[in-house]
């Protein structure tokens, strides 16, 4: 079946359904030229949670599953992230290590963007920079559900349907 | 010189002596004097909420000098302290951007200087002051990395035991006392809110203590805890 993904971002149909895709002309024609897409076949690792940050991964097709492991080996599923997701975004903006490790449980078509070239981007583009801020904090927010569900059990406060 | 709860109040970003330390308040001179005008400088006394988990978002909290304490509650009234929020540390963050209601519980443990701004104001700031953006990115990182850490904790310890040696290395690796053979600590928790930390109950927390007491892995003086052996408490939180 042919995808729908198209190797510039100006042709793709779904662009101005997500968040982090639907930029102004100009930031958009930036983002084209600093991307990569790269397909991934299922069972790939994009980045493992403690390396480096090189860059954020912006899900175009497929799903990853999000984890995290202890010294021990023992896994802990965060979530499974959908098309759309914009994963290692944080960690590239801190420099810091990759937070969780990712994994492709699908076929999926990936635009690679490395740190250095995010951050001249989001310098330059304020309107991304403001996009990058609210998916953060979306970010954050589902992070802060997921704090809620395992520390306190499943008691949660209300059943909003903010995890994807 | 008199001044609330003892706090030298700082009137100006601009003069302040910690600026360059702090993330978000290391900003452009231009960016920093807009900043100033949407600013409300207050002081805190110690006890005092901040707001509240589930509070529609009023605006941010910058919190300059004091710590808070920020908390997550169930329904069933049990809390989860999250993490003890230092000075440069901006509250309230990801509500205010976001809209939706504050996700945690901010309330001061210690007084407390505190820099309130407007929702309206601070999202109107972002939009004209791009190098701020890029600060609160940066901070928003920093939460979540924070967050996820958190959930490793909980989530992937198995005891109670773990999990404090785990804070009380965390803790001890905090003022330049990283290095030392042993690492000293203020305390600045009751045993219920370091139970609060951990998710387990102060009963635990008590126990757990006193035995790391009479192991002699930890010593105590008034407030002070002193780590004693570093390389016990280490087999302590990799425990599985």
């Amino acid at each position: 079946m042919e995808s729908a993904i198209q190797p510039s971002c100006f042709d793709c149909a779904l662009r101005p359904d997500r968040l982090f895709c639907d930029l102004p002309a100009d930031a958009l024609e930036a983002f084209d030229s600093i991307k990569s897409l790269i397909p991934y076949p299922r069972a790939t690792v994009l980045f493992r949670e403690g390396s480096m940050a090189r860059g954020i991964f912006v899900l175009c097709e497929g799903r990853v599953k999000l984890s995290v492991c202890s010294e021990s080996g023992k896994h802990l599923t965060l979530r499974i992230a959908g098309p759309g997701e914009v994963l290692g975004l944080s960690a590239s903006l801190s420099g810091g290590p990759y937070e969780v490790t990712a994994e492709t449980v699908d076929n999926a078509r990936v635009a690679v963007v490395k740190r250095k070239d995010l951050l001249q981007f989001l310098r330059e583009h304020r309107e991304a920079c403001l996009q990058v801020v609210s998916l953060l904090s979306q970010d954050l927010h589902t992070a802060y559900d997921r704090v809620r569900s395992i520390g306190l059990g499943r008691s949660r406060r209300s059943r909003t349907s903010r995890v994807h | 010189m008199l001044s609330p709860y003892g706090l030298d109040i700082i009137e100006s970003c601009l003069t302040c002596k910690m600026r360059t330390d702090h993330i978000f308040c290391d900003l452009p001179t231009s960016a920093l004097q807009a900043f100033e005008n949407i600013k409300y400088a207050t002081a805190y006394p110690k006890g005092a909420v901040l707001f509240v988990e589930g509070q529609a978002p009023r605006g941010i909290f910058v919190l300059c000098k004091g710590r808070v304490k920020l908390s997550i509650c169930a329904t069933d009234g049990k809390t989860l302290i999250l993490k003890i929020a230092e000075p440069g540390e901006v509250l309230g963050l990801s509500a205010t951007v976001s809209g939706k209601p504050y996700e945690l519980t901010a309330e001061t443990i210690d007084p407390c200087q505190v820099n309130f701004i407007k929702r309206e104001d601070f999202l109107r700031f972002l939009k004209e002051h791009a190098e701020a953006c890029f600060k609160v990115a940066e901070q928003l990182s920093e939460k979540y990395n924070n967050a996820c850490h958190e959930v490793r904790a909980l989530g992937l310890s198995h005891s109670a035991g773990e999990k404090l040696a785990k804070l009380l290395l965390d803790w001890s690796s905090k003022n330049g006392e990283a290095t030392k053979q042993e690492p000293r600590l203020k305390l600045a928790l009751t045993h219920e809110e370091i139970a609060q930390m951990i998710g387990t109950s102060r009963e635990t927390v008590t126990r757990l203590f006193a035995d790391l007491k009479k192991r002699q892995i930890v010593q105590t003086k008034g407030s002070t805890l002193l780590i004693r052996n570093k390389a016990a408490l280490k087999v302590m939180a990799s425990n599985n």
